[in-house]
């Protein structure tokens, strides 16, 4: 019984910094263990009310989708995740989808010190081949009603199927593991500061 | 005035009077007056609250330039509103465009793989 309190306790205690984390954050992140799809779970949670800079992530996805349904890989190890945008207008999304390529190529170049290329208008590249792929999606009914960017970074990916040959992931290419966790809290913040000042 | 009808083998004793503006016409006793109480009557039926119904089409158009890269309905279809019509895609974003309304698809103006520039009408709904 006083075993079970005390976990109790821990538990309250963790969620409650947890919170705190998130509000400090300016985000609400919620973790997922395997999803279809971060962005489709981001959309649903959407057209249910979530916030702006609500931020879906998973460990895995069974389903992720890249432009024109094209299957995106999502293996166990890499970073995939999307977020519920503030309400704007349709030349902000625009921008904004483009500069988050600029936020995942800067990220990875100020934490691992490496030079990875843009092409435009929003793959991230290293050494020749493509670690990041960005879709935005809006739902249009007459007007935007949400907007949702989805990001999958190859981080952690130790292996790709022979047709995604023009693929690989950040720990192929430099032999070591990254953190996700900081990788993804980088991310959230350029993209927060992008916004700012493109919505201004 | 009064007068008798035979219609089809039986008699009708049919009376017509004028009074105060109104027409009175008693059928074998059975009374039906004209005039004041008519008008009322007539003026009565713009009261009544009679649904309006925008019969206009309702025209679904492109919110920016790009390709249309998915439609999900045909012409005849009943869609309701925030139902998915199609895609259209530009510069990496992916817009799933719904309905505004419930309504019937009378015409898509599109194909897929179809480029459009912004303002152009995609879909009219009935």
């Amino acid at each position: 019984m006083f075993v079970g309190r005390n976990l109790q306790f821990i538990c309250d205690l963790v969620l409650v910094i947890w919170d705190l984390f998130n509000i400090m954050a300016n985000y609400t992140l919620k973790k997922f263990g395997e999803l279809e799809s971060t962005s489709a779970k981001a959309k649903e949670m959407a057209a249910q009310g979530a916030k702006p800079w609500t931020v879906v992530t998973a460990l895995q996805q069974n389903q992720g989708y890249g432009r024109k349904g094209n299957a995106w890989y999502s293996p166990e190890g890499g970073l995939y995740f999307s977020v519920v945008l503030p309400k704007s207008n349709i030349e902000d999304l625009q921008t904004m989808t483009i500069l988050a390529a600029y936020c995942v190529a800067n990220t990875v170049k100020e934490q691992l010190d490496v030079e990875p290329m843009i092409k435009l208008p929003n793959d991230v590249y290293l050494n020749g081949k493509k670690v990041c792929g960005i879709l935005t999606e809006n739902v249009v009914e007459g007007e935007v009603r949400s907007s949702v960017i989805g990001i999958g970074v190859n981080t952690n990916t130790d292996y790709f199927p022979a047709d995604l040959e023009a693929a690989t992931s950040l720990k192929k290419e430099l032999g070591r593991t990254i953190d996700n966790d900081q990788f993804l809290e980088q991310i959230i913040s350029q993209l927060q500061n992008v916004f700012k000042s493109i919505s201004q | 005035m009064k007068f008798k009808f035979n219609n089809q083998g039986k008699d009708y004793d049919i009376e017509i009077a004028e009074a105060g503006g109104k027409t009175l016409i008693t059928v074998n006793g059975k009374e039906f007056s004209f005039g004041e109480e008519r008008q009322a009557a007539v003026a009565a039926v713009p009261q009544t609250i009679i649904p309006k119904r925008d019969m206009s089409s309702k025209e679904v158009r492109a919110v920016l330039a790009g390709v249309i890269t998915e439609i999900g309905v045909k012409a005849g279809d009943i869609v309701k509103t925030g139902q998915k019509l199609l895609t259209l895609s530009a510069m990496k974003m992916e817009n799933e465009i719904l309905a505004e309304c419930d309504g019937m698809i009378k015409e898509i103006k599109v194909a897929k793989d179809q480029k459009v520039k912004e303002g152009d009408t995609l879909i009219t709904l009935a």
